[in-house]
Protein backbone atom coordinates (compact mmCIF):
# COMPACT_ATOMS: atom_id res chain seq x y z
CA UNK A 1 0.00 0.00 0.00
CA UNK A 2 1.13 3.48 -0.46
CA UNK A 3 2.01 5.75 2.25
CA UNK A 4 -1.25 7.77 2.40
CA UNK A 5 -4.65 5.55 2.95
CA UNK A 6 -7.37 5.19 0.06
CA UNK A 7 -10.25 5.05 2.34
CA UNK A 8 -13.93 4.07 0.51
CA UNK A 9 -16.73 4.76 2.49
CA UNK A 10 -20.03 3.14 1.68
CA UNK A 11 -23.04 5.21 1.35
CA UNK A 12 -26.77 3.97 0.31
CA UNK A 13 -29.87 5.68 -0.45
CA UNK A 14 -33.19 4.54 1.77
CA UNK A 15 -36.69 5.59 1.73
CA UNK A 16 -37.49 7.39 4.66
CA UNK A 17 -40.57 7.31 6.34
CA UNK A 18 -42.06 3.75 7.32
CA UNK A 19 -44.79 4.13 4.61
CA UNK A 20 -42.82 2.33 1.94
CA UNK A 21 -45.31 0.55 -0.07
CA UNK A 22 -45.04 -2.77 -1.72
CA UNK A 23 -45.37 -3.63 -5.52
CA UNK A 24 -48.06 -5.34 -5.68
CA UNK A 25 -47.14 -7.33 -9.21
CA UNK A 26 -43.57 -8.25 -8.26
CA UNK A 27 -43.43 -8.53 -4.58
CA UNK A 28 -40.88 -5.70 -4.40
CA UNK A 29 -40.19 -2.95 -2.32
CA UNK A 30 -41.83 0.64 -3.81
CA UNK A 31 -39.15 3.03 -3.55
CA UNK A 32 -40.60 5.93 -5.84
CA UNK A 33 -43.36 6.89 -3.32
CA UNK A 34 -41.05 7.83 -0.28
CA UNK A 35 -38.20 10.58 0.48
CA UNK A 36 -34.97 8.79 0.00
CA UNK A 37 -32.02 10.14 2.54
CA UNK A 38 -29.08 9.07 3.43
CA UNK A 39 -29.47 5.15 5.52
CA UNK A 40 -29.02 6.09 9.40
CA UNK A 41 -25.97 3.69 10.49
CA UNK A 42 -24.09 5.30 7.16
CA UNK A 43 -23.62 8.56 8.79
CA UNK A 44 -21.46 6.65 11.25
CA UNK A 45 -19.80 5.24 8.46
CA UNK A 46 -18.96 8.72 7.22
CA UNK A 47 -17.84 9.79 10.45
CA UNK A 48 -15.72 6.91 10.98
CA UNK A 49 -13.92 7.62 7.69
CA UNK A 50 -13.37 10.88 8.37
CA UNK A 51 -11.90 10.30 11.67
CA UNK A 52 -9.71 7.63 10.11
CA UNK A 53 -8.61 10.02 7.36
CA UNK A 54 -7.21 12.57 10.07
CA UNK A 55 -5.60 10.10 11.90
CA UNK A 56 -3.79 8.50 8.96
CA UNK A 57 -3.52 11.06 6.35
CA UNK A 58 -5.13 10.28 3.33
CA UNK A 59 -8.69 10.11 1.12
CA UNK A 60 -12.11 9.34 1.42
CA UNK A 61 -14.20 8.24 -1.31
CA UNK A 62 -17.79 7.57 -1.03
CA UNK A 63 -19.45 5.36 -2.77
CA UNK A 64 -22.71 4.56 -3.58
CA UNK A 65 -24.52 1.74 -5.80
CA UNK A 66 -28.05 2.90 -7.16
CA UNK A 67 -30.14 5.16 -9.32
CA UNK A 68 -29.16 8.24 -10.83
CA UNK A 69 -30.94 9.97 -7.80
CA UNK A 70 -29.07 8.23 -5.30
CA UNK A 71 -25.65 11.11 -5.93
CA UNK A 72 -27.94 12.66 -3.46
CA UNK A 73 -26.47 10.52 -0.67
CA UNK A 74 -22.78 11.23 -2.14
CA UNK A 75 -22.77 14.77 -1.61
CA UNK A 76 -24.38 14.17 1.90
CA UNK A 77 -21.01 12.51 2.06
CA UNK A 78 -18.84 14.92 0.52
CA UNK A 79 -20.83 17.92 2.48
CA UNK A 80 -19.47 16.09 5.89
CA UNK A 81 -16.10 16.30 3.87
CA UNK A 82 -15.69 13.06 2.42
CA UNK A 83 -13.24 14.08 -0.69
CA UNK A 84 -14.51 12.53 -3.67
CA UNK A 85 -17.85 10.08 -4.64
CA UNK A 86 -18.20 7.05 -7.24
CA UNK A 87 -21.81 6.48 -8.29
CA UNK A 88 -22.27 2.81 -9.83
CA UNK A 89 -25.50 3.39 -11.69
CA UNK A 90 -26.87 1.17 -14.31
CA UNK A 91 -30.13 -0.49 -15.35
CA UNK A 92 -28.49 -3.80 -15.13
CA UNK A 93 -27.62 -3.58 -11.43
CA UNK A 94 -31.61 -3.91 -10.91
CA UNK A 95 -32.84 -6.38 -8.69
CA UNK A 96 -29.44 -7.45 -7.64
CA UNK A 97 -29.33 -9.46 -4.17
CA UNK A 98 -26.81 -8.67 -1.95
CA UNK A 99 -24.55 -11.37 -3.74
CA UNK A 100 -24.32 -8.89 -6.87
CA UNK A 101 -24.60 -5.41 -4.83
CA UNK A 102 -21.77 -6.84 -2.75
CA UNK A 103 -19.68 -7.87 -6.22
CA UNK A 104 -20.45 -4.02 -7.64
CA UNK A 105 -19.48 -2.38 -4.81
CA UNK A 106 -16.21 -4.69 -4.24
CA UNK A 107 -14.90 -4.11 -7.91
CA UNK A 108 -15.17 -0.45 -7.44
CA UNK A 109 -13.35 -0.88 -4.17
CA UNK A 110 -10.69 -2.75 -5.79
CA UNK A 111 -10.26 -0.05 -8.76
CA UNK A 112 -10.46 2.75 -6.01
CA UNK A 113 -7.31 1.26 -4.69
CA UNK A 114 -8.79 0.85 -1.44
CA UNK A 115 -6.77 0.65 1.81
CA UNK A 116 -9.91 0.68 4.03
CA UNK A 117 -13.45 0.77 2.94
CA UNK A 118 -16.17 1.40 5.76
CA UNK A 119 -20.12 0.85 5.66
CA UNK A 120 -22.52 1.10 8.16
CA UNK A 121 -23.59 -1.72 9.97
CA UNK A 122 -26.61 -2.54 7.48
CA UNK A 123 -29.46 -0.49 5.63
CA UNK A 124 -32.39 0.30 7.23
CA UNK A 125 -34.66 -0.79 4.66
CA UNK A 126 -33.77 -4.34 3.93
CA UNK A 127 -31.75 -4.69 7.46
CA UNK A 128 -29.53 -8.00 6.07
CA UNK A 129 -26.31 -6.34 6.92
CA UNK A 130 -24.62 -9.00 4.23
CA UNK A 131 -23.11 -6.19 2.30
CA UNK A 132 -19.86 -5.78 4.21
CA UNK A 133 -18.79 -9.64 5.07
CA UNK A 134 -20.21 -10.15 0.83
CA UNK A 135 -17.28 -7.10 -0.01
CA UNK A 136 -14.65 -8.69 1.93
CA UNK A 137 -15.36 -11.97 0.57
CA UNK A 138 -15.42 -10.80 -2.99
CA UNK A 139 -12.39 -9.24 -2.79
CA UNK A 140 -10.63 -11.76 -0.53
CA UNK A 141 -10.02 -9.02 2.14
CA UNK A 142 -10.07 -8.84 5.76
CA UNK A 143 -13.43 -8.06 7.45
CA UNK A 144 -14.28 -6.32 10.55
CA UNK A 145 -18.20 -6.00 11.94
CA UNK A 146 -19.94 -4.29 14.48
CA UNK A 147 -17.52 -1.97 14.91
CA UNK A 148 -17.38 -0.17 17.89
CA UNK A 149 -14.00 2.26 16.97
CA UNK A 150 -10.86 2.36 15.52
CA UNK A 151 -7.37 2.23 16.68
CA UNK A 152 -5.74 3.34 13.42
CA UNK A 153 -2.04 2.84 13.70
CA UNK A 154 0.27 5.12 11.14
CA UNK A 155 1.91 3.21 8.64
CA UNK A 156 1.01 0.28 9.81
CA UNK A 157 -0.27 -2.09 7.08
CA UNK A 158 -2.82 -3.43 9.54
CA UNK A 159 -6.07 -1.81 11.40
CA UNK A 160 -7.44 -2.59 14.91
CA UNK A 161 -10.45 -2.51 15.99
CA UNK A 162 -12.88 -3.15 18.74
CA UNK A 163 -15.43 -5.10 18.35
CA UNK A 164 -19.05 -5.80 19.70
CA UNK A 165 -19.75 -9.32 20.37
CA UNK A 166 -22.55 -10.67 22.44
CA UNK A 167 -21.90 -9.94 26.29
CA UNK A 168 -18.44 -7.96 25.54
CA UNK A 169 -15.99 -7.17 22.95
CA UNK A 170 -13.17 -8.34 21.23
CA UNK A 171 -9.91 -6.20 19.98
CA UNK A 172 -9.36 -7.50 16.32
CA UNK A 173 -6.11 -6.70 14.34
CA UNK A 174 -6.60 -6.83 10.70
CA UNK A 175 -4.27 -6.57 7.74
CA UNK A 176 -5.40 -4.26 4.91
CA UNK A 177 -7.30 -4.12 3.04
CA UNK A 178 -9.91 -4.24 5.08
CA UNK A 179 -13.52 -3.75 5.24
CA UNK A 180 -15.01 -2.29 8.26
CA UNK A 181 -19.03 -2.11 9.17
CA UNK A 182 -19.31 0.29 11.77
CA UNK A 183 -21.81 -0.43 14.71
CA UNK A 184 -25.27 2.21 14.40
CA UNK A 185 -24.53 4.76 16.95
CA UNK A 186 -21.07 4.34 17.63
CA UNK A 187 -19.57 7.80 17.24
CA UNK A 188 -21.04 10.93 16.99
CA UNK A 189 -21.51 12.20 13.46
CA UNK A 190 -20.40 15.51 12.61
CA UNK A 191 -22.71 17.93 10.91
CA UNK A 192 -21.70 19.34 7.10
CA UNK A 193 -19.62 22.41 7.14
CA UNK A 194 -21.47 25.23 5.32
CA UNK A 195 -18.70 25.75 2.67
CA UNK A 196 -18.75 22.12 2.24
CA UNK A 197 -21.97 21.92 2.11
CA UNK A 198 -22.32 24.29 -0.58
CA UNK A 199 -19.37 22.81 -2.71
CA UNK A 200 -21.29 19.48 -2.42
CA UNK A 201 -24.65 20.72 -3.34
CA UNK A 202 -23.41 22.93 -6.43
CA UNK A 203 -19.64 22.12 -7.68
CA UNK A 204 -19.02 18.57 -6.57
CA UNK A 205 -19.87 16.23 -9.81
CA UNK A 206 -19.94 12.48 -8.67
CA UNK A 207 -18.36 10.16 -11.05
CA UNK A 208 -20.44 7.69 -12.33
CA UNK A 209 -19.10 3.95 -13.10
CA UNK A 210 -21.80 1.33 -15.22
CA UNK A 211 -21.67 -2.26 -14.94
CA UNK A 212 -19.83 -2.62 -17.74
CA UNK A 213 -16.86 -0.07 -16.46
CA UNK A 214 -16.34 -2.55 -14.21
CA UNK A 215 -16.38 -5.67 -16.03
CA UNK A 216 -19.68 -6.96 -14.00
CA UNK A 217 -22.78 -6.92 -16.66
CA UNK A 218 -23.44 -10.86 -16.62
CA UNK A 219 -22.70 -11.34 -13.07
CA UNK A 220 -25.25 -8.66 -11.94
CA UNK A 221 -28.99 -7.69 -11.59
CA UNK A 222 -32.44 -9.62 -10.68
CA UNK A 223 -31.88 -12.65 -13.11
CA UNK A 224 -29.03 -13.42 -11.46
CA UNK A 225 -29.54 -12.89 -7.55
CA UNK A 226 -29.32 -16.03 -5.72
CA UNK A 227 -32.25 -15.20 -3.74
CA UNK A 228 -35.65 -13.95 -5.59
CA UNK A 229 -38.86 -13.19 -4.13
CA UNK A 230 -41.22 -15.43 -4.11
CA UNK A 231 -44.52 -13.67 -3.11
CA UNK A 232 -45.57 -11.50 -0.71
CA UNK A 233 -48.49 -12.08 2.43
CA UNK A 234 -50.47 -9.99 4.69
CA UNK A 235 -49.04 -11.40 8.05
CA UNK A 236 -52.15 -12.61 9.86
CA UNK A 237 -52.32 -10.91 13.25
CA UNK A 238 -52.73 -13.21 16.14
CA UNK A 239 -56.28 -12.61 17.53
CA UNK A 240 -56.15 -10.70 21.24
CA UNK A 241 -59.05 -9.64 23.36
CA UNK A 242 -58.60 -5.64 22.13
CA UNK A 243 -60.15 -4.60 25.59
CA UNK A 244 -59.01 -1.05 26.25
CA UNK A 245 -59.91 -0.38 30.28
CA UNK A 246 -60.08 3.21 31.80
CA UNK A 247 -58.37 2.67 35.03
CA UNK A 248 -55.15 1.27 36.34
CA UNK A 249 -56.64 -0.97 38.76
CA UNK A 250 -58.64 -2.64 35.53
CA UNK A 251 -55.40 -3.45 34.01
CA UNK A 252 -53.75 -4.76 37.09
CA UNK A 253 -56.65 -7.01 37.34
CA UNK A 254 -56.15 -8.50 34.23
CA UNK A 255 -52.52 -8.71 34.95
CA UNK A 256 -53.55 -10.60 37.79
CA UNK A 257 -55.63 -13.06 36.22
CA UNK A 258 -52.58 -14.35 34.66
CA UNK A 259 -50.03 -14.36 37.57
CA UNK B 1 -35.51 -27.00 -14.11
CA UNK B 2 -32.71 -27.94 -12.64
CA UNK B 3 -30.40 -25.33 -11.79
CA UNK B 4 -32.01 -23.02 -14.25
CA UNK B 5 -29.05 -21.16 -15.86
CA UNK B 6 -27.36 -20.61 -12.71
CA UNK B 7 -24.37 -23.55 -14.26
CA UNK B 8 -25.53 -25.01 -10.78
CA UNK B 9 -27.08 -28.50 -10.18
CA UNK B 10 -29.11 -28.42 -7.63
CA UNK B 11 -30.23 -32.02 -7.55
CA UNK B 12 -26.64 -32.86 -6.42
CA UNK B 13 -27.24 -30.54 -3.20
CA UNK B 14 -28.86 -32.45 -0.07
CA UNK B 15 -29.01 -32.53 3.60
CA UNK B 16 -29.69 -29.66 5.92
CA UNK B 17 -26.83 -27.98 7.73
CA UNK B 18 -26.64 -26.26 11.38
CA UNK B 19 -23.68 -24.10 12.12
CA UNK B 20 -22.80 -24.53 15.74
CA UNK B 21 -21.65 -21.56 17.33
CA UNK B 22 -19.64 -21.58 19.71
CA UNK B 23 -17.08 -19.75 22.20
CA UNK B 24 -14.44 -21.35 24.75
CA UNK B 25 -16.56 -24.33 24.57
CA UNK B 26 -20.02 -22.75 25.10
CA UNK B 27 -22.51 -22.84 22.31
CA UNK B 28 -24.64 -20.47 21.52
CA UNK B 29 -28.20 -21.14 22.95
CA UNK B 30 -29.81 -20.21 18.61
CA UNK B 31 -28.26 -23.04 17.49
CA UNK B 32 -29.79 -25.97 19.16
CA UNK B 33 -33.09 -23.81 18.23
CA UNK B 34 -31.59 -24.27 14.65
CA UNK B 35 -30.95 -27.96 15.06
CA UNK B 36 -34.55 -28.71 16.27
CA UNK B 37 -35.97 -26.58 13.18
CA UNK B 38 -33.44 -28.16 11.17
CA UNK B 39 -34.83 -31.52 12.10
CA UNK B 40 -38.14 -31.00 11.06
CA UNK B 41 -36.76 -29.60 7.59
CA UNK B 42 -34.64 -32.42 7.33
CA UNK B 43 -37.04 -35.41 7.71
CA UNK B 44 -39.88 -33.47 5.62
CA UNK B 45 -36.98 -33.70 2.79
CA UNK B 46 -36.07 -36.79 3.94
CA UNK B 47 -32.13 -35.46 3.81
CA UNK B 48 -29.73 -35.94 7.06
CA UNK B 49 -29.56 -32.81 9.38
CA UNK B 50 -25.83 -32.27 9.85
CA UNK B 51 -24.74 -30.35 12.51
CA UNK B 52 -21.21 -28.15 11.92
CA UNK B 53 -19.06 -27.38 14.84
CA UNK B 54 -15.53 -25.03 14.40
CA UNK B 55 -13.25 -24.71 17.58
CA UNK B 56 -10.35 -25.81 19.06
CA UNK B 57 -10.03 -29.60 21.02
CA UNK B 58 -13.83 -30.21 21.16
CA UNK B 59 -13.59 -33.40 22.32
CA UNK B 60 -13.20 -32.24 25.48
CA UNK B 61 -16.28 -30.10 25.26
CA UNK B 62 -18.80 -32.77 24.98
CA UNK B 63 -20.60 -30.52 22.13
CA UNK B 64 -20.40 -33.36 19.39
CA UNK B 65 -22.29 -35.25 21.35
CA UNK B 66 -24.36 -32.67 22.71
CA UNK B 67 -25.52 -32.06 18.66
CA UNK B 68 -26.53 -36.23 18.12
CA UNK B 69 -28.37 -35.95 21.42
CA UNK B 70 -30.04 -32.37 20.04
CA UNK B 71 -31.21 -33.57 16.53
CA UNK B 72 -28.01 -34.01 14.35
CA UNK B 73 -27.41 -37.37 12.49
CA UNK B 74 -23.65 -36.51 11.34
CA UNK B 75 -21.55 -33.83 13.10
CA UNK B 76 -18.75 -32.35 11.39
CA UNK B 77 -15.98 -31.21 13.57
CA UNK B 78 -13.17 -29.20 12.65
CA UNK B 79 -11.04 -28.90 15.09
CA UNK B 80 -7.60 -26.91 15.44
CA UNK B 81 -6.47 -24.02 17.52
CA UNK B 82 -6.64 -21.26 14.00
CA UNK B 83 -10.68 -22.02 14.93
CA UNK B 84 -10.57 -20.41 18.02
CA UNK B 85 -11.54 -17.43 18.70
CA UNK B 86 -13.84 -17.26 15.68
CA UNK B 87 -12.88 -15.48 13.09
CA UNK B 88 -14.56 -14.70 9.76
CA UNK B 89 -11.69 -15.53 7.44
CA UNK B 90 -10.51 -18.79 8.77
CA UNK B 91 -13.85 -19.86 9.35
CA UNK B 92 -15.06 -18.50 5.68
CA UNK B 93 -12.18 -20.94 3.90
CA UNK B 94 -13.01 -24.18 5.82
CA UNK B 95 -16.67 -23.10 5.22
CA UNK B 96 -16.11 -23.20 1.48
CA UNK B 97 -14.14 -25.98 1.45
CA UNK B 98 -16.87 -28.39 3.23
CA UNK B 99 -19.58 -27.23 1.29
CA UNK B 100 -17.63 -27.88 -2.19
CA UNK B 101 -16.94 -31.28 -0.71
CA UNK B 102 -20.01 -32.21 0.45
CA UNK B 103 -22.71 -29.90 -0.89
CA UNK B 104 -25.66 -29.25 1.42
CA UNK B 105 -28.88 -28.20 0.19
CA UNK B 106 -29.70 -25.83 3.22
CA UNK B 107 -27.47 -23.98 6.04
CA UNK B 108 -28.91 -22.16 9.00
CA UNK B 109 -27.11 -20.01 11.16
CA UNK B 110 -27.69 -18.19 14.25
CA UNK B 111 -28.30 -14.36 13.54
CA UNK B 112 -26.23 -13.09 16.54
CA UNK B 113 -22.80 -10.78 15.36
CA UNK B 114 -20.45 -14.01 14.85
CA UNK B 115 -23.16 -15.91 12.95
CA UNK B 116 -24.14 -12.72 10.26
CA UNK B 117 -20.66 -11.72 10.47
CA UNK B 118 -19.76 -15.43 9.51
CA UNK B 119 -22.90 -15.87 7.14
CA UNK B 120 -22.02 -12.75 4.76
CA UNK B 121 -18.84 -13.93 4.44
CA UNK B 122 -19.21 -17.73 3.41
CA UNK B 123 -22.23 -17.27 1.38
CA UNK B 124 -19.62 -15.31 -1.51
CA UNK B 125 -17.43 -17.81 -2.86
CA UNK B 126 -20.29 -20.55 -2.67
CA UNK B 127 -22.81 -18.47 -4.64
CA UNK B 128 -25.13 -19.05 -2.09
CA UNK B 129 -28.46 -17.61 -1.31
CA UNK B 130 -28.58 -16.07 2.00
CA UNK B 131 -31.96 -14.04 3.90
CA UNK B 132 -31.31 -12.65 6.54
CA UNK B 133 -33.55 -12.92 9.86
CA UNK B 134 -36.00 -15.41 8.86
CA UNK B 135 -39.31 -16.08 11.12
CA UNK B 136 -40.69 -18.66 9.10
CA UNK B 137 -38.97 -21.60 7.35
CA UNK B 138 -40.80 -24.68 5.73
CA UNK B 139 -41.02 -27.14 2.89
CA UNK B 140 -43.41 -25.72 0.65
CA UNK B 141 -44.80 -25.77 -3.13
CA UNK B 142 -41.79 -28.09 -3.55
CA UNK B 143 -39.05 -25.73 -2.53
CA UNK B 144 -37.65 -24.61 0.59
CA UNK B 145 -39.40 -21.09 1.55
CA UNK B 146 -37.74 -18.33 4.11
CA UNK B 147 -40.08 -15.96 5.44
CA UNK B 148 -39.09 -12.31 6.64
CA UNK B 149 -41.02 -9.32 7.53
CA UNK B 150 -40.69 -6.59 4.55
CA UNK B 151 -39.84 -3.26 5.48
CA UNK B 152 -42.62 -1.16 6.46
CA UNK B 153 -45.65 -3.09 6.18
CA UNK B 154 -47.96 -5.91 7.15
CA UNK B 155 -46.21 -7.80 5.13
CA UNK B 156 -44.12 -11.02 4.92
CA UNK B 157 -42.17 -11.74 2.04
CA UNK B 158 -40.98 -15.36 0.80
CA UNK B 159 -37.81 -15.57 -0.14
CA UNK B 160 -36.56 -18.74 -2.72
CA UNK B 161 -33.44 -20.02 -3.93
CA UNK B 162 -34.42 -21.33 -7.09
CA UNK B 163 -31.29 -22.09 -8.97
CA UNK B 164 -28.27 -21.74 -6.32
CA UNK B 165 -27.44 -23.89 -3.22
CA UNK B 166 -26.86 -24.05 -0.48
CA UNK B 167 -29.83 -21.62 0.62
CA UNK B 168 -28.70 -20.21 3.29
CA UNK B 169 -31.20 -18.57 6.17
CA UNK B 170 -30.00 -16.61 9.60
CA UNK B 171 -32.12 -17.11 12.27
CA UNK B 172 -32.46 -14.38 15.19
CA UNK B 173 -32.40 -16.44 18.82
CA UNK B 174 -35.67 -16.90 20.13
CA UNK B 175 -37.30 -17.42 17.13
CA UNK B 176 -38.06 -21.23 16.83
CA UNK B 177 -38.34 -23.39 20.50
CA UNK B 178 -35.50 -25.87 21.17
CA UNK B 179 -36.63 -29.62 21.43
CA UNK B 180 -35.37 -31.01 24.30
CA UNK B 181 -32.25 -33.80 23.78
CA UNK B 182 -32.24 -37.08 23.34
CA UNK B 183 -29.11 -38.80 24.74
CA UNK B 184 -30.03 -42.13 22.63
CA UNK B 185 -30.14 -40.54 19.89
CA UNK B 186 -27.27 -42.13 17.65
CA UNK B 187 -25.13 -40.43 14.82
CA UNK B 188 -22.16 -40.22 13.59
CA UNK B 189 -19.27 -37.70 14.98
CA UNK B 190 -16.44 -36.78 11.82
CA UNK B 191 -13.32 -35.28 11.95
CA UNK B 192 -13.04 -33.00 8.54
CA UNK B 193 -9.76 -31.79 7.20
CA UNK B 194 -8.48 -28.93 8.24
CA UNK B 195 -7.92 -26.48 5.05
CA UNK B 196 -6.65 -23.31 6.83
CA UNK B 197 -3.18 -22.54 8.08
CA UNK B 198 -2.67 -20.05 10.71
CA UNK B 199 -0.15 -18.01 8.56
CA UNK B 200 -2.84 -17.76 5.44
CA UNK B 201 -5.08 -16.09 8.11
CA UNK B 202 -5.55 -12.15 7.68
CA UNK B 203 -6.97 -11.56 11.40
CA UNK B 204 -5.59 -11.89 14.68
CA UNK B 205 -7.93 -11.76 17.55
CA UNK B 206 -5.36 -9.68 20.43
CA UNK B 207 -8.28 -9.44 23.56
CA UNK B 208 -11.32 -10.99 24.26
CA UNK B 209 -13.72 -9.69 27.17
CA UNK B 210 -17.05 -11.03 27.04
CA UNK B 211 -19.34 -11.88 30.30
CA UNK B 212 -22.90 -13.00 30.77
CA UNK B 213 -25.37 -12.24 28.10
CA UNK B 214 -28.81 -11.51 29.71
CA UNK B 215 -31.19 -14.10 28.09
CA UNK B 216 -34.89 -12.90 27.58
CA UNK B 217 -35.88 -15.56 25.18
CA UNK B 218 -36.68 -18.37 28.24
CA UNK B 219 -38.72 -15.19 30.63
CA UNK B 220 -42.29 -15.92 31.64
CA UNK B 221 -43.24 -12.56 32.51
CA UNK B 222 -41.44 -9.65 30.28
CA UNK B 223 -42.17 -5.81 30.87
CA UNK B 224 -40.79 -4.49 27.51
CA UNK B 225 -40.42 -0.04 27.12
CA UNK B 226 -40.13 1.75 23.75
CA UNK B 227 -39.68 5.51 22.62
CA UNK B 228 -42.32 6.08 25.16
CA UNK B 229 -40.07 5.29 28.10
CA UNK B 230 -38.26 8.33 27.56
CA UNK B 231 -34.64 7.25 28.36
CA UNK B 232 -35.85 5.95 32.08
CA UNK B 233 -35.90 2.02 32.67
CA UNK B 234 -36.18 2.69 36.51
CA UNK B 235 -39.87 1.91 36.26
CA UNK B 236 -39.90 -0.69 34.38
CA UNK B 237 -37.49 -2.37 36.02
CA UNK B 238 -39.25 -2.32 39.62
CA UNK B 239 -42.20 -3.45 37.82
CA UNK B 240 -40.44 -6.69 36.21
CA UNK B 241 -39.09 -6.86 39.98
CA UNK B 242 -42.93 -7.10 41.70
CA UNK B 243 -43.92 -9.33 38.98
CA UNK B 244 -40.97 -11.53 39.03
CA UNK B 245 -40.35 -10.94 35.48
CA UNK B 246 -37.36 -9.79 33.30
CA UNK B 247 -36.84 -6.56 30.84
CA UNK B 248 -36.35 -5.76 27.44
CA UNK B 249 -36.97 -2.99 24.60
CA UNK B 250 -37.97 -2.24 21.36
CA UNK B 251 -35.28 -1.53 18.78
CA UNK B 252 -35.39 2.32 19.23
CA UNK B 253 -34.87 2.00 22.84
CA UNK B 254 -31.97 -0.26 22.55
CA UNK B 255 -30.74 2.47 20.09
CA UNK B 256 -31.08 5.72 22.26
CA UNK B 257 -28.76 3.27 24.55
CA UNK B 258 -31.69 3.16 27.40
CA UNK B 259 -31.28 -0.77 27.16
CA UNK B 260 -28.56 -3.45 26.60
CA UNK B 261 -28.90 -5.10 22.94
CA UNK B 262 -29.33 -8.48 24.55
CA UNK B 263 -32.78 -7.24 25.55
CA UNK B 264 -33.75 -6.02 22.23
CA UNK B 265 -37.12 -7.56 20.81
CA UNK B 266 -38.01 -7.54 17.82
CA UNK B 267 -37.44 -8.99 14.16
CA UNK B 268 -34.00 -7.90 14.36
CA UNK B 269 -33.29 -8.55 17.83
CA UNK B 270 -34.90 -11.59 19.76
CA UNK B 271 -37.85 -13.27 19.94
CA UNK B 272 -39.82 -14.01 23.40
CA UNK B 273 -42.96 -16.21 24.02
CA UNK B 274 -43.77 -14.94 27.62
CA UNK B 275 -46.85 -15.51 29.80
CA UNK B 276 -47.10 -12.00 30.38
CA UNK B 277 -45.70 -9.01 27.64
CA UNK B 278 -46.14 -6.07 29.11
CA UNK B 279 -45.53 -3.51 25.93
CA UNK B 280 -45.07 0.05 27.86
CA UNK B 281 -44.59 3.04 24.90
CA UNK B 282 -44.03 0.72 22.48
CA UNK B 283 -46.02 1.48 19.04
CA UNK B 284 -46.14 -1.76 17.79
CA UNK B 285 -44.45 -1.83 14.20
CA UNK B 286 -44.66 -5.18 12.38
CA UNK B 287 -40.86 -5.84 13.45
CA UNK B 288 -41.61 -5.69 16.88
CA UNK B 289 -44.53 -7.72 16.89
CA UNK B 290 -42.79 -10.46 15.22
CA UNK B 291 -40.48 -10.64 18.20
CA UNK B 292 -43.66 -11.12 20.54
CA UNK B 293 -46.78 -11.93 19.12
CA UNK B 294 -46.59 -15.61 20.43
CA UNK B 295 -46.60 -14.11 24.04
CA UNK B 296 -49.43 -15.63 25.54
CA UNK B 297 -51.30 -12.62 26.81
CA UNK B 298 -50.25 -8.60 26.04
CA UNK B 299 -50.94 -5.64 27.95
CA UNK B 300 -50.20 -2.34 26.22
CA UNK B 301 -49.14 1.05 28.00
CA UNK B 302 -49.60 4.21 25.06
CA UNK B 303 -50.67 7.70 25.51
CA UNK B 304 -51.80 7.00 21.65
CA UNK B 305 -54.80 5.43 21.46
CA UNK B 306 -54.31 4.55 17.69
CA UNK B 307 -51.11 3.08 18.30
CA UNK B 308 -50.82 -0.38 16.64
CA UNK B 309 -49.92 -2.24 19.63
CA UNK B 310 -54.11 -1.80 20.88
CA UNK B 311 -54.86 -4.34 18.27
CA UNK B 312 -52.56 -6.45 18.87
CA UNK B 313 -52.75 -6.33 22.75
CA UNK B 314 -55.37 -8.34 25.08
CA UNK B 315 -55.71 -5.12 27.39
CA UNK B 316 -54.48 -2.13 26.98
CA UNK B 317 -54.73 1.15 28.60
CA UNK B 318 -54.47 4.90 27.05
CA UNK B 319 -52.34 6.76 29.28
CA UNK B 320 -48.86 7.81 29.98
CA UNK B 321 -46.52 4.73 31.42
CA UNK B 322 -44.89 7.48 33.68
CA UNK B 323 -48.38 7.30 36.00
CA UNK B 324 -49.72 3.70 35.29
CA UNK B 325 -46.76 1.53 36.09
CA UNK B 326 -46.06 3.51 39.53
CA UNK B 327 -49.66 2.73 39.59
CA UNK B 328 -49.52 -0.93 38.79
CA UNK B 329 -45.91 -1.47 40.57
CA UNK B 330 -47.95 -0.22 44.15
CA UNK B 331 -50.86 -2.35 42.95
CA UNK B 332 -48.71 -5.32 42.87
CA UNK B 333 -46.43 -4.15 46.19
CA UNK B 334 -49.58 -4.35 48.31
CA UNK B 335 -51.08 -7.00 46.56
CA UNK B 336 -48.00 -9.15 47.85
CA UNK B 337 -48.38 -8.23 51.13
CA UNK B 338 -51.59 -9.01 51.55
CA UNK B 339 -51.98 -12.89 49.60
CA UNK B 340 -48.45 -14.29 50.56
CA UNK B 341 -47.20 -16.59 48.42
Amino acid sequence: MSDEWNIVVCVKQVPDADDVSIDPETGRLNRSDAAAVLNAPDYNAVEAALELREAVDGTVTALSMGPPTAEAVLRVAVGMGADDGVLLSDPAFGGSDTWPTSLALARAADELDADVVIAGEESTDSSTGQVPPGIAAHNGWAQLTYVEGLEPAPGEDRLVAKRDVEGGYERVAADLPVVVAMGFGENEPRPAGLHRKIYAESDFEPETWTAEDLDVEDEVGLSVSPTQVGGMDTADPVPREQEVVEETDELAEQIAEVL
Amino acid sequence: MPGGDSGVDVEEYDDVWVFVEQHDGEVAGVAWELLSKGRDLADEREENLVALVMGENLDETGIPEACLARGADRVLVADDPVFEPYRSDPYGEQFRYLVEERKPAIALIGGTHTGRDFAGRVAVPNHAGLTADCTELEMANDRYEMRRPAFGGDALATIICPDHRPQMSTVRPGVFPTAEPDDDREGEVVDVAVVVEEDETMTEVLEREVGDVADITDAEIVVAGGMGVEGDFEPLWELADVLGGTVAGSRDAVEEGWIEPARQVGQTGKTVRPDLYIAAGISGAIQHLEGMDDSETVIAINTDPNAPIFDNADYGIVGDLHEVIPELIAYFSEDRQEVPA
